[in-house]
């Protein structure tokens, strides 16, 4: 084994390894990977050992893919049964590959392994970085023109894929609905292991393999993959650990940097043109297979295949390379960098401009407080089911109320793109837009004025809150659950969050729910958030016509005289309906509250529930209030959060 | 880009970041305080106590989520948002 000895870290070591992370990660996060091919090299020209260099790279790396993971899986993008049986094999292929090295090692030396490690590289990098490349010129000359489409059938190698039964090995895979022989898989995994055992990016074989043998959709592949690095990183990592040649120190050091440059580099992306991105990418690339280039005479002349060079022209040489790769991470961060600095800039000009165009739009409004204005919707699509009723349901209330329709859909996506990078973000927003294009399509018909935002972002909830607060809506409507696993059983954990944490009303709208104008059941406590819901279900049953019934439930143990209290309540708030024109009637009930809102909802045949949404602060913000939770779980009745100003 | 007042820059939102913040400094002062320990361990892991290998794992997976979390705030509350 090679010797394992740690380097002393001074002040000046310390800050080097922080800012090669910073950048590595800025790149990574620019072109979706690239820190794997960066970090080993620099560390080793600093004086680490390669195996510790390579052992603490992949320990810094394993952690940040289970945190991506996690967050993807939020999302619904992670298939984690085929990540681990994928990250199973691709650990056998690191095995493989780890023992391939040994033995070149065993028969040619390290400089046998530098030599092929060197060759691999020039191989992948020259193959991957001219297809970016490629892509790259061809998108330039196609801007503006959306030919990045995710292909609508299956691939004919798909379909031979999943045609192939072999009995006794098929295994069922959620994310694609169709078994696939795990025979076919090991291949896939075993290959993604031994070119990370390699080179340090497996995700140039993984997800590319799931995308077209599998047929998984690109971020999804992206995100599985993930898991993949994992269980690979972490199998690895543990191996390496085991020998005692991972520095913690080094791993940790880089991170920090790391995780700061990483966000820097996705947000980046997002400034720039997909082209742009594409060819920062193949340059980066094919500097660093350049830099490798100047490696390999050193190699083959100690290794006789060529006739002997001395060895200062070796060093130059080898000076040369590492020169290179500096120039590559330079070239890196200043176009990330400047990018960033003029597309903010410009954006920054463009939303003042906008500002004021929303500022003077506001005024022009009688209306200063979002209780009882119904004139924008902002209604959150993900093209599901779950979704459909809600844009339904926005449309046919904006319908009856004049107001104008904004349909948003979000490609829910951290900063790991995985190893495809931006392109994948890219067909997905595509995806959503072609889904926000047909719903326009559909409804646009209704004569309800439409407008489409696709948006991308880490947290579901801020950025639906956000796109209201921009927009100004009044109102935004949702679905209930979410799509997969628990988030079926129980009220969305997104919903949940933008009931909490909007500043507008909330339309929550269950999958069979269909607002006709029925009836309205207006659940109140008498609080002074209840009163705002009097207010607004009193605009709301004039535009849609519908009569209403006001309902306060005390709990059986209250104190005495809480029921005569809350029939005051509702006597002053029917009075304040009958005053609004509304055609309402009052109920006091003794028993648990939600059991008895949603009898009263039954008995009346009502298709919408208004509430006020309880806490304004601290963590009843964030919480939905208990009552309002057992109601919009309890139903499958529409349910109008209205909140407080 | 632009500043939400009810998202990322809320007085929740920034003390959460804050603390995250703290948390992570803290957690990096230690790696400093110890770091002789963590290349003793390492030593000792070579010297056949395995099982401190553990610690070195565990180090990457905490850090990672802390320090995680807090560089995901960290810009965003800077005002550095991704475009739409």
């Amino acid at each position: 084994m090679e010797n394992i000895q740690f380097i002393d870290l001074s002040v000046s070591s310390t800050i080097i390894l922080f800012l090669v992370g910073f950048v590595g990660g800025m790149v990574s996060g620019f072109i979706g990977s690239g820190g794997a091919f960066v970090l080993t090299p620099a560390m080793m020209t600093m004086g680490v050992p390669a195996i510790v260099a390579v052992a603490s790279n992949m320990a810094h790396k394993f952690p940040k893919a289970l945190v991506g993971a996690y967050k993807r899986n939020k999302y619904g993008q992670v298939d984690i049964k085929l990540g681990v049986i994928m990250g199973i094999f691709a650990e056998i292929g690191v095995l493989i590959g780890k023992n391939v090295m040994v033995h070149i090692r065993a028969t040619f030396g390290a400089t046998g392994t530098n030599l092929y490690v060197s060759f691999v590289f020039v191989v992948v990098l020259a193959i991957v970085g001219g297809i970016v490349l490629r892509d790259g010129i061809k998108e330039k000359r196609c801007e503006g023109k959306s030919d990045n489409q995710e292909p609508k059938e299956l691939l004919p190698l798909t379909r031979w894929v999943r045609g192939l039964v072999i009995p006794g090995t098929m295994i069922h895979f959620k994310s694609i609905d169709a078994k696939v022989s795990f025979l076919i898989l090991a291949p896939l995994g075993i290959a993604t292991g031994m070119l990370a055992a390699t080179i340090a990016v497996g995700g140039f074989i993984g997800v590319p393999a799931m995308m077209y043998f599998l047929g998984l959709p690109a971020l999804m592949a992206s995100a599985t993959e993930l898991v993949i690095a994992f269980v690979m990183g972490m199998g690895g990592s543990v191996l390496y650990a085991m020998e005692g040649a991972v520095d913690i120190r080094l791993s940790m050091i880089i991170l920090a940097g790391s995780l700061f440059g990483i966000q820097i580099g996705a947000i980046g992306t997002t400034y720039v043109k997909d082209y742009v991105v594409k060819f920062v990418m193949a340059v980066i690339m094919l500097l660093v297979l350049v830099s490798r280039f100047f490696y390999i005479p050193g190699y083959l002349s100690e290794l006789g295949q060529i006739s002997p060079m001395d060895h200062d022209t070796i060093r130059i040489l080898n000076g040369i390379g590492e020169g290179t790769l500096f120039f590559a991470l330079l070239f890196g961060a200043i176009i990330i960098l400047r990018a960033l600095y003029s597309g903010i800039r410009d954006h920054h000009l463009a939303q003042s401009t906008d500002k004021d165009k929303d500022l003077g739009a506001v005024a022009a409004h009688l209306q200063l407080s979002p209780v009882g204005r119904f004139e924008r919707f902002l209604v959150a699509s993900d093209g599901s089911d779950f979704s459909a009723a809600a844009v339904r349901e926005a449309f046919g209330m904006a319908k009856k109320c004049a107001a104008q329709v904004h349909v948003m859909s979000l490609v829910a996506t951290g900063i790991e793109y995985g190893g495809l990078g931006e392109p994948v973000l890219k067909k997905e927003l595509a995806i959503a837009q072609d889904h926000l294009d047909a719903v326009k399509k559909q409804w646009g018909t209704m004569g309800v004025p439409c407008e489409t935002h696709v948006v991308h972002g880490q947290i579901v909830e801020q950025e639906i809150i956000g796109m209201a607060e921009q927009q100004q809506a009044d109102l935004i409507v949702m679905g209930r659950r979410g799509r997969r696993g628990l988030a079926r059983m129980m009220l969305g954990h997104a919903t949940a969050n933008v009931i909490g944490k909007s500043n507008c009303n909330v339309l929550v709208v269950p999958r069979a729910a269909q607002i006709e104008g029925r009836h309205i059941v207006l659940a109140t406590d008498g609080s002074r958030y209840a009163d705002n819901a009097a207010v607004t279900a009193g605009h709301l049953a004039n535009k849609i016509k519908a009569p209403v019934t006001v309902v306060t439930v005390v709990e059986t143990d209250s104190e005495a005289g809480a029921v005569t209290k809350a029939e005051q309540t509702v006597k002053r708030i029917v009075e304040y309906l009958k005053n609004q024109n509304v055609s309402v009637e009052g109920r006091t009930l003794v028993g648990r509250p939600d059991a008895k809102i949603i009898e009263v909802v039954q008995e009346k045949n009502a298709d919408l529930i208004m509430v006020g949404s309880h806490g304004l602060t601290g963590l009843e913000r964030i919480l939905v209030g208990s009552t309002t939770e057992r109601i919009l779980n309890g139903t499958s009745t529409a349910v109008f959060v209205v909140k407080g100003v | 880009m632009h500043a939400n007042k009810n998202t990322a820059r809320s007085p929740g939102a920034l003390a959460y970041t804050l603390l995250l913040g703290i948390i992570s400094a803290t957690l990096y002062l230690l790696l400093y305080l110890y770091s002789d320990i963590l290349t003793n361990i390492a030593t000792m892991i070579r010297q056949g106590h395995k099982g401190y290998v553990v610690i070195p794992i565990g180090i990457a997976l905490i850090f990672s989520f802390v320090h995680g979390a807090f560089t995901g705030r960290f810009w965003d509350l800077l005002g550095l948002k991704a475009k739409k």
